[in-house]
């Protein structure tokens, strides 16, 4: 029997071909290494030996280059090695015990990774050869490539790719034993003597024979050639035949030589094998080389992924960017390791099945565009569908994610992909996401890129910047941001044949003309910040909105509203203001117009020092003088108008110069003093109404802050209430806002970068006086039964309440304020 | 590929002040898994820089030493060698060799360490070595003050050691080299 298949497959050795190309299938191993580039995708079984056989001297070469042995002298010991340098502590980096350690360095680190590789096959990974050899290769190729040295995940590309080598030994060793015949050269059953019966017979042996001849005839007559063997077989036979081309080291699928193979495969996944996608550079930090974005290849991937999601399901991306889930915190994973950790290792098997096969060579530009442009990842067939796929991955639990509203959930769902998936259904999702994905790429360019990238930056950032230390639940950030926007688009209009006007006269100076680019900017684009300008659209966003809100103020006050009002916080120009305060002064408006330019001009004063000084001076108890609770009002409100404006200055002066125009403005005060006098009696009581009607005004200037709803609400309440009042703290307001409107535009000079070091002065200034009155009040409270006045009690209580409602908003702005 | 660091006879702080500058640069942690030390430290502060070197540090009593309760003799099995560890100065004649293959037979061991003289020896004697480190610091010993800075490096792999020896000649760091296989039949093998 044997002898005649023998002489069957005697003619086909001298060129063997394979029966099909596809009875390949069922040989994992072989069909990657020849997607991989590896072997060549001839049919020949001759050129597949060869290239194995190569491949494997390859590895072994550098198997016993880099595995250093330090006793082992170099060069066989032929010169006596110097021993000064190669002694074990030696601080010599090119001796041979220098590279010892340094490997044993890697390979700490290797095994640190390799313990825990697949515990749920660890009977196949945990064993020691295994692990053996993963350690052996993980660390030849980390000193082959020194300059990516070895990163966590590695090991979890290569475990899959030895597993495949493992699995079809294992098949191979399986039809071994069912056609042993064809594997095994058993020569010795062959005697001739034996199975002439006339020669020697014995019935013993003869029925021995027979049996034996019996039963391997059972099996063989199933199969009496090579020929009618099943493909699969065949092609096994012929890979392993051990007398083929290049001997045993041609033998394709061999336990030997499992580790060479592996070595190879993971080497030519890893360099990418001259095609685009390598996934060496998804490990890399930096960007590659030719990078066109600047960004490591592993973010850039990512964003290439979310742009496809976006061009597929823009709901879905919208929501996952809004989220803040940026596409790293996943992808970072399934692309390192080629969704690895995503799917069981059977699965797996299947996804790399089509990644391997798709074409890793670079695809040529048809775009006319020489220009570089474009996701590096979508360049190669094989990149675009890790993409689709990563794509359809987001898209089978699309439902989950929209369901959450919650960031950590969404990561979690995505980080723990579901158990019982629809493989082929998700295979097929991702194949025509792929093509879909190579045909956007030509048409993303570089710039949508980048603006996208950045704008999911600025808008994540901005989501952070408001929402920040404050849970991300409170509804208030999350809307805060898109509500300012709104309220901008809807008042801009209004504001920018003003801000033009307003623009002209701007005296030039650097810092001028940087509050010029900003309203520029932020007059003329949308609230789409350009991404270069997100820091400074935060910033501008609040002055244009203080503007905005003040306008609304004005509108509601029925004022014409001069939008510098509330640039004229922004100002940090000391010299100006001087001279502004002397025009100002000389302008024969009610007190409140000093009192505004008092207020305006300290302005310019930096927060904190100012603050505490009034501060103290204002939680001074003792004082009861009318004029001193003016002056402790007004500074007060200075020193808030001031912490308001930048930081630029020196404070000093102004306090200095408070003194002066006060006395300046103390005569034409005729109104609050009369004020005073008629609380005379409530003493303290009359601080507090004045506090609170302060405090309302107080509102005004916050409300240039852009706190419109809280604000206005309180100042609203303020203004129902004290009806005694309103009317001379609208005028009050009106006559404000008018001088502030009539003053010139010198004062409004520049917006000043520090704007929101100053917010966070305001908020910290803001909870002193807060406290500052709270501390008064409660000493009011006290003696609100000492008051004859009952009349003035009631209103005062009602002024009372509402100053501390009004408080209470106060502490809430400054908490956001401070917080920011 | 077990390093074993022997070295003693420092004699800091009496006779010098610190390991010359040169060995000190040599001995980074991470790269020794033994230290043996002969004694003569003297102080606690050198036990606690040896111990940065390597957590596993033995040291016997030399006559100087302010630590009184390290022991005379210590014997360590380190992969497939026994070595034993003694300061030397109670074995008379000093640096004798059949004296100290005395010692050697008594605490059984293959490698013998000894200090005291301050002087660099290494021998091989009835299937086993005896190994003197010299003075780490070079401090005088009461026998002679040409001492040259001197300490040892054994490299146990499997049945065969390394002997590298650090030796401070005019300023420069010399190094040599003795190999050594063990027999693996008794250890009463004689020669």
């Amino acid at each position: 029997m044997s002898r005649e298949i023998v002489e069957e497959e005697a003619p086909s050795l001298t060129r063997v071909v394979l029966p099909e190309n596809r009875s390949l299938g069922a040989l994992r191993s072989v069909r990657w290494r020849v997607s991989l580039g590896i072997l060549p995708p001839s049919p020949s079984v001759d050129d597949l030996r060869r290239e194995t056989a190569d491949s494997r001297r390859r590895y072994a070469g550098l198997r016993r280059r880099l595995l250093v042995d330090p006793h082992v002298p170099k060069d066989g010991g032929s010169n006596s090695p110097d021993l000064v340098m190669d002694n074990p502590l030696s601080q010599n980096p090119d001796s041979t015990w220098g590279r010892f350690f340094r490997n044993a360095e890697l390979e700490k680190m290797v095994d640190k990774d390799l313990s825990r590789l697949y515990p749920e096959h660890g009977s196949y990974f945990q064993a020691l050869g295994c692990q053996g050899m993963l350690r052996r290769i993980l660390l030849l190729w980390c000193l082959r490539h020194p300059e990516c040295g070895y990163r966590q995940g590695m090991h979890e590309v290569l475990a899959p790719l030895l597993y495949v080598l493992h699995v079809d030994v294992e098949r191979l060793s399986e039809v071994r034993k069912i056609h042993k015949d064809h594997f095994i050269d058993k020569f010795d059953g062959l005697s001739f003597e034996e199975n002439d019966v006339a020669y020697n017979f014995d019935f013993k042996k003869f029925l021995d024979s027979m049996e034996d001849e019996v039963g391997s005839q059972g099996n063989s007559k199933k199969v009496r050639s090579l020929d009618e063997l099943d493909p699969e077989i065949q092609t096994i036979k012929l890979l392993t035949d051990a007398y083929g081309v290049e001997g045993e080291l041609g033998v394709v699928l061999s336990e030997k030589f499992m580790e060479h193979d592996a070595y190879c495969m993971f080497e030519a996944l890893m360099s990418g094998a001259r095609g685009s996608v390598a996934m060496a550079d998804f490990f890399a930090p930096f960007p590659a080389a030719e990078s066109y974005s600047g960004l490591p290849p592993v973010i850039e991937a990512s964003t290439a992924l979310y742009h496809l999601l976006s061009i597929v399901d823009s709901s879905l991306h919208s929501h996952l960017v809004e989220l803040g889930v940026e596409p790293q915190y996943f992808s970072l994973r399934w692309l390192r390791v080629l969704f690895g950790r995503e799917f069981s290792l059977n699965d797996l098997l299947v996804v790399w099945d089509e990644i391997l096969t798709a074409d890793n060579s670079k695809l040529d530009k048809v775009s006319g565009n020489e220009e570089i442009s474009g996701f590096k990842i979508l360049d190669s067939h094989r990149g675009a569908l890790i993409v689709a796929m990563a794509v359809s991955m987001i898209l089978y639990v699309r439902s989950s994610l929209l369901a959450t509203e919650n960031a950590t959930t969404c990561l979690q769902r995505l980080l723990n992909f579901p158990e019982n998936i629809n493989l082929k259904k998700l295979i097929a999702k991702a194949k025509s996401l792929q093509v879909l994905a190579l045909d956007s790429k030509i048409s993303s360019s570089l710039s949508t890129f980048d603006v996208a990238y950045s704008r999911s930056k600025s808008a994540v950032s901005g989501r952070n910047l408001s929402s920040g230390p404050i849970s991300p639940n409170t509804p208030l950030s999350v809307v805060a941001d898109s509500y300012w926007e709104e309220k901008w688009r809807v008042l801009h209009k209004a504001e920018e044949p003003r801000q033009v006007d307003s623009l002209d006269k701007l005296a030039p100076s650097g810092k001028r003309r940087w509050s010029e680019k900003v309203r520029l900017v932020l007059s003329r684009t949308e609230s789409d910040p350009s991404p270069a300008r997100a820091g400074k659209y935060k910033k501008g966003h609040r002055s244009s909105v203080r503007r905005s809100l003040l306008e609304d103020l004005s509108q509601q006050l029925g004022l014409e509203e001069d939008s510098e009002a509330g640039d004229c916080f922004d100002a940090s120009n000391i010299e100006d203001r001087h001279s502004v305060e002397g025009q100002v002064e000389g302008q024969d408006d009610t007190s409140i117009v000093s009192i505004c330019t008092a207020e305006e001009r300290r302005d310019s004063g930096s927060g904190a020092s100012v603050s505490e000084e009034s501060s103290s001076i204002f939680s001074d108890p003792a004082s009861s003088g009318s004029i001193t609770n003016d002056h402790e009002n007004d500074t007060e409100k200075s020193s808030v108008a001031s912490n308001l404006s930048s930081d630029g200055n020196d404070d000093r002066h102004q306090s200095d110069l408070e003194d002066s125009p006060l006395p300046v403005s103390s005569p034409p005060e005729d109104s609050l003093l009369s004020y005073s006098e008629e609380n005379e009696s409530s003493g303290k009581m009359v601080s507090a109404s004045k506090e609170s009607r302060h405090l309302s005004g107080k509102f005004q200037w916050l409300l240039k802050f852009g706190w419109n709803n809280v604000s206005r609400e309180a100042s609203d309440k303020g203004v129902s209430n004290e009806t005694a009042k309103s009317a001379n703290r609208d005028s009050k307001s009106n006559t404000a806002d008018s001088s502030t409107a009539s003053r010139p535009t010198s004062q409004r000079d520049v917006v000043d970068q520090n704007v929101m070091g100053s917010l966070k002065n305001l908020g910290q200034s803001m909870l002193e006086h807060i406290q500052v009155i709270e501390s008064v009040f409660q000493q009011d409270r006290v003696q609100v039964g000492t008051l004859d006045n009952l009349s003035k009690n009631n209103i005062v209580g009602k002024g009372q309440v509402t100053a501390m409602t009004a408080l209470k908003e106060l502490r809430k702005i400054s908490n956001l304020l401070s917080e920011t | 590929m077990v390093l074993v660091l022997a070295l003693g006879d420092l004699h800091i702080p009496h006779r010098a002040a610190d390991l010359p500058p040169k060995f000190k640069s040599m001995l980074v942690p991470g790269k020794i898994q033994h230290i043996i030390c002969t004694g003569n430290l003297c102080i606690k502060e050198v036990q606690d820089y040896l111990k940065t070197l390597c957590p596993d540090l033995h040291i016997t009593r030399g006559e100087y030493d302010e630590e009184t309760r390290y022991p005379e003799t210590k014997t360590l099995t380190i992969g497939q060698f026994k070595l034993g560890l003694c300061h030397g100065h109670q074995v008379i004649p000093w640096g004798d060799l059949d004296s100290l293959a005395m010692l050697q037979r008594q605490l059984d061991v293959d490698i013998l360490v000894t200090g005291h003289t301050h002087q660099f020896t290494a021998y091989k004697h009835e299937g086993g070595v005896v190994i003197n480190p010299g003075s780490a610091t070079g401090a005088y010993s009461s026998i002679t003050y040409d001492v040259n800075p001197s300490f040892v490096l054994m490299d146990i792999d499997g049945l065969r050691v390394v002997v590298y020896v650090y030796e401070l000649i005019d300023g420069e760091v010399k190094v040599d080299k003795i190999d050594f296989k063990k027999t693996t039949t008794t250890t009463h093998s004689a020669h």
